[in-house]
Formats: structure tokens, sequence, C-alpha cells
């Protein structure tokens, strides 16, 4: 039987990768001309995997996951391709993103706090991203905002639904947005430093619930950080950026265990390990070509 | 909350009575013999020790403000005897130059100010908020650009100046309004409207382009703040976001600013009133500072403190509603 698709709507393409972008680059006209943010990258993810994409301030990390979402800046210029199952990305209309982003695609930021609005209980926030995409009345999506915030162990959901965001911790916090973002059990979560602005302890909590949801699910997941010591935790696979280009790209494994490139060997070597005796100063980033 | 509110009017008791204290202050201190300017030009030094004792300004100052204490919670008299007069709680002075109790003044000038603060209020609201939002929304377009030159000219622009202007092309010119008079609203509901319309142009004008710029502002903030990008994320749609997400942070900073203008109006537009002829409690204020009425300038002045005072409360009470971080950092 063949099903008939309404052209608006995206399509749901098994066998293909989630996701795949080839030949990514996004620039910006400035006055002094075009710069160019990322440059000509290209990257898969499949389902249940997650690729973690590490790179210094500025790499270009975050504009790669802006530009997936159909989210980067006014005055941005993208060119090469973002398959998502199948269907090209770039170049959508924003009515035809809306319906991916936050059903098929989710993401968690990296400052909870600020990219909570103050202004409405953590419950609203939970359940307009459900009604958006699923519909079916406010009693509805309070069950599934409290269900979602449960399945984030946040103890005493029913009373906290209604609390707002400066009422919870910043782990709390980044947990709505973790609750937030699988609502709609999208097939791919893109992190962007999800654990960036918490502490080391609440840190591996946060790792191990996206770790665990993500097995759950069976969402690929796009995982952006400077820190690698947590992109070992999570990632099959790594992706080196360095002023927006790839220096490196392959498995978790072999990137840590046989860097090849001297960027990646110099990331690794900036990592300080608890039994190494320093002697030398660590490398310097910022400048280093 | 309700300790919250007792203390906050308490403060506001504590407020007044400073103001008061100050105002009588700089009144005692300051300002002419009142009894000399109520004497006249025939006046004998005997007669003007008369006054002063029927006004009570031969006593020394704590006594002098003692007493005008006592008549805004009791009541006073005016002199002695057949002569005295009597003034009902609350005083807050008479005018001897008027023979009426200067509360009394304030209230048969009141409902014209009133008038005249929420109709230029509406349209303040209305089209300074609706500029600012088309201009923040078109950002570096030309309707922004042109919302600004709007706002711009209504700050540059005196509204003395607007309002000449604006009855000379209107009621001399083309004749489309009457010139403005205190007409009631129960008397003729369609003078009355016209009557004010033009009075509320001129008003609101500086206020239109004071609002549309702050709206502006706080929307463009707004936009860049990373909730809204969350939003988008979430795939809500467009009006959505602007409705729930962009406009409440926006507005709300407008409250604080529209709890004090409106204060500060319903004490009196002097400039607008005494363009217009409008007998409001501003012409009121106008009226006696040219005729040296010191009780009536002390009255407004009082009056008008009373009004900013009120609408701090007003104003605090209802950001704590608005904005949710409010409520429980004073829990």
């Amino acid at each position: 039987m063949t099903q008939v698709r309404h052209p608006d709507e995206p399509a749901q393409t098994d066998g293909a990768p989630l996701l795949e972008v080839s030949n990514l680059s996004i620039s910006f006209d400035t006055r002094e001309g075009s710069s160019t943010v990322v440059d000509d990258i290209s990257f898969r993810i499949d389902r249940h995997k997650t690729l973690g994409v590490v790179g210094e301030s500025g790499s270009g990390k975050s504009m790669t996951s802006l530009a997936i979402m159909g989210l980067l800046p006014k005055g941005a210029r993208t060119t090469g391709s973002v398959l998502f199952k199948g269907e090209e990305l770039l170049g959508r209309s924003e009515k035809w993103l809306r319906k991916i982003r936050g059903d098929q695609i989710a993401m968690i930021f990296q400052d909870p706090l600020s990219s909570l609005n103050p202004y409405y209980t953590v419950g609203l926030q939970i359940e307009e991203a459900y009604l958006a995409h699923r519909g079916g009345g406010r009693k509805n999506a309070r069950t599934v905002a409290i269900d979602a915030m449960r399945r984030v162990r946040i103890t005493d959901a029913e009373r906290r639904v209604d609390d707002y965001p400066h009422q919870f911790s910043g782990g709390m916090r980044q947990r709505i947005m973790i609750a937030m973002a699988l609502t709609c059990e999208p097939d791919l979560i893109i992190a962007d430093e999800p654990t960036t602005a918490l502490d080391v302890t609440v840190q591996a909590q946060i790792l191990e619930l996206i770790s665990m949801l993500q097995a759950e699910t069976g969402a690929g997941m796009l995982f952006i950080t400077h820190d690698l010591a947590v992109v070992s935790q999570v990632a099959d696979a790594v992706h080196v950026l360095q002023n927006g280009q790839t220096m490196e790209a392959g498995p978790t494994e072999q990137i840590f265990s046989r860097p090849q490139d001297p960027y990646t060997r110099r990331l690794l070597a900036a990592v300080p390990r608890i039994d190494e005796v320093v002697d030398v100063p660590r490398p310097v980033f910022g400048g280093v070509q | 909350m309700s300790s919250y509110i007792a203390r906050r009017l308490l403060w506001a008791v504590l407020t007044l009575l400073a103001v008061t204290f100050f105002t009588f202050l700089v009144f005692f201190a300051l300002s002419p013999d009142p009894a000399v300017a109520i004497c006249g030009q025939t006046c004998t030094p005997d007669r003007i020790a008369t006054i002063q004792h029927q006004l009570g300004i031969d006593q020394p100052f704590l006594v002098q403000f003692g007493t005008f204490l006592k008549g805004i919670f009791a009541g006073r008299t005016y002199g002695e005897g057949a002569s005295a007069i009597a003034c009902q709680a609350p005083c807050i002075g008479h005018s001897f130059q008027n023979g009426e109790d200067v509360l009394t003044m304030i209230f048969g000038r009141l409902p014209v100010s009133v008038t005249l603060a929420v109709g230029a209020a509406v349209i303040w609201l209305v089209f300074g908020i609706s500029l600012g939002l088309v201009s923040a929304l078109k950002s570096e377009t030309g309707w922004d650009r042109a919302s600004m030159v709007v706002a711009l000219a209504g700050v540059a622009l005196p509204n003395y100046f607007l309002a000449l202007v604006l009855q000379y092309v209107l009621v001399v010119k083309l004749q489309v309004l009457p010139f403005p008079s205190s007409v009631g609203f129960t008397e003729d509901p369609g003078l009355w409207f016209q009557s004010y319309l033009m009075p509320w142009i001129v008003l609101a004008f500086l206020y239109v382009a004071l609002y549309a710029r702050l709206t502006r502002t706080n929307v463009l903030d707004t936009l860049n703040e990373n909730f809204m990008r969350t939003a988008r994320a979430k795939g809500l749609p467009g009006s959505l976001i602007l409705r729930r997400h962009a406009l409440r942070p926006s507005l709300t900073p407008l409250v604080t600013l529209f709890g004090m203008d409106i204060a500060t109006l319903l004490g009196g537009a002097l400039i607008t009133e005494t363009v217009f002829g409008l007998n409001g409690v501003g012409k009121l204020a106008f009226d006696a500072v040219a005729t040296n009425d010191q009780p009536v300038i002390m009255g407004v002045t009082l009056f008008a403190a009373f009004f900013v005072v009120i609408a701090n409360i007003v104003v605090d009470l209802l950001y704590r509603f608005l904005d949710p971080r409010l409520r429980t950092v004073t829990r």
C-alpha cells in the first residue's frame, strides 16, 4: 500500500542515515567582507549513536547545530547539504522546519536558566512543546509534562510542574530542558554543551540521564562540547573542529588512543590527568595554528 | 503577601509624612508672607498681624506643622470667634483668596485631570506600544525609521508648541474641532469627546515617543534572549512565540513607567491644562502660583505626592504579580 504524504509534511524514511551533513559551509557578510564560520564539514549520525563535536570557542560547533535546526541568525549563508531521514533541511521554509523542530529534532542548550522563560512555569514550557506538535488539549499536555518530569527524575513532579525556572537548581533546570526536548520522542537530539554550566557531580548525573534516555528512545545524538572528558564518556564517534574546519574525525576510541592531527594531540594533552606529574607548561590555545 | 502589603503601607505613610514635613518646611522658609498677599494694597501692620494670627503663621514652625497634621486627621479651625473658618478633616489647607477648602477645590478640578490623564494614557499606550513593536519587529527597515522619527518628534517638540499648531490647524483653519472646554461627559458626550481630543493628543504625543522607544528596546533585547531560541527550537508558531514569550518580558518594565506617569498626571498636567484652558488640578496650581495662593500650591503638591506614593505601591504589587521571580525573593 502506498502512503500518501502531504507535500508540507516531512518524510519518514527508514534505512538511510538519520542525519547526513555533507560539505556544510556557513558564512556571514561583514563590513570587512565574507566571514566563513563553518568550512566544508561533513559527518553522519545513525540511530542509537552519538557523535561528539569538540572544539574550542568559535570553532563553529554551535553554528553547525543551529544550521541543522534552521535557527541560524539573520544574514547567515549556508551551502552544502543536511539530510535528515533522507530529506534536505537546508533551504526549507520556516513552516516546514517548524514541524521538524521539537518534534523530530530536539535541542538541549547550554545555560538552562537563560534558556527557560522566567515568566512561565516549567510545566507550561514543557506542555507547549507537546501541544505544538501533538495537540490534544492542556489537560492531556499537563499529564505528559508531569510524566516527562518524572522520567528525568524530578521528585514530586505533580507539585513542581507549577514551579518557575528560578525555583530549581542548575541541575534540575537542565533536567527540565531534557524533559522538554524528549516530550515528543525526537529521532535526533542535539545537545549543545548541556553540562558546561553545571558542577562536576551534577554533570555526571546529567550525562548518565541523557545516555539512559537515548538508549530508551533509540534517538541519535549530536553532542557538542569543548570538554574531551565528557565526549569520551558519551560519544561513539568524535569530530574535532577548529576555526570552522574539520581537523580530525573518527571513532572515539581511535581519536583518544591514536590521534593523527597535531591539534587533536594538543587538545588531548591539555586535559589534566590525575596520575600525571606536571613539569612542562600545558599547551595554550587561541591563536595556535 | 499580607505582611508585605502591610510593610509597604507603613512605608507609604512614613513617606507621605516626610513629604508633608519637607513641603511644609519649604513653604515656611522660602515663600513670601501670605498675610501680605491677602491683605492687599491698603494694608497696616496691625491688619497683617491679625491675618497672620488667623492663618496661624505667627506660631513656631513645629506648632504650625503639628496643627497642619492635626487638620488632616481631625480637621481644624482658622481664626477665632465669629470670623473663625472651619476646615473639615481631611484638611490640607484653606484658600483665603477663594474662601474655599483646598481639598474641595482640588476635588472640584480632579474630574478634568482624570479625564485628560486617562484619555491620553489610552492613546499613548495603544500608539506607543504599537509603534515600538513595529519598529522592533521590522528593525533596520523603513518602518523602523519612520516610527523612530515620530518618536523623536514627540520627544523634541514641546507640547505647548504642538498645542498651538493643532489649535490653529484643527480649530481655526479647518474648524473640525471646537475649542477645548471642560464639558462633562453626561452633559454632551459628543462635545466632551471633541473637546478633549486635542488635549489628549498633545499630552499623549510625548509619552507615545517615550513608550515607543522603550518598547522597541525591550522587544529587541527580549528577541535576543536564549529562551526565544528555545521557543523556536520547540517548533512553536511565530505568533505564539511573539505573544507569549516576547511580549510579557518586554512590556512588564513599562508597568513601572506607566504607574509613575499616570500618577504624575493625576496631580495635574500643568502645561496642557493651561494651554487649553482646562480647569484641572494643573491649572489650579498654575493659577495659585500666579496669585501666590500658598495653601493651594502646598495642597496640590501634597496631593500629587500622595498619588505618586500610592502608584508606587500599586506598581510594586502588580510587578510581583507579573514577574514570578519577585514573588520568591521577598517570600
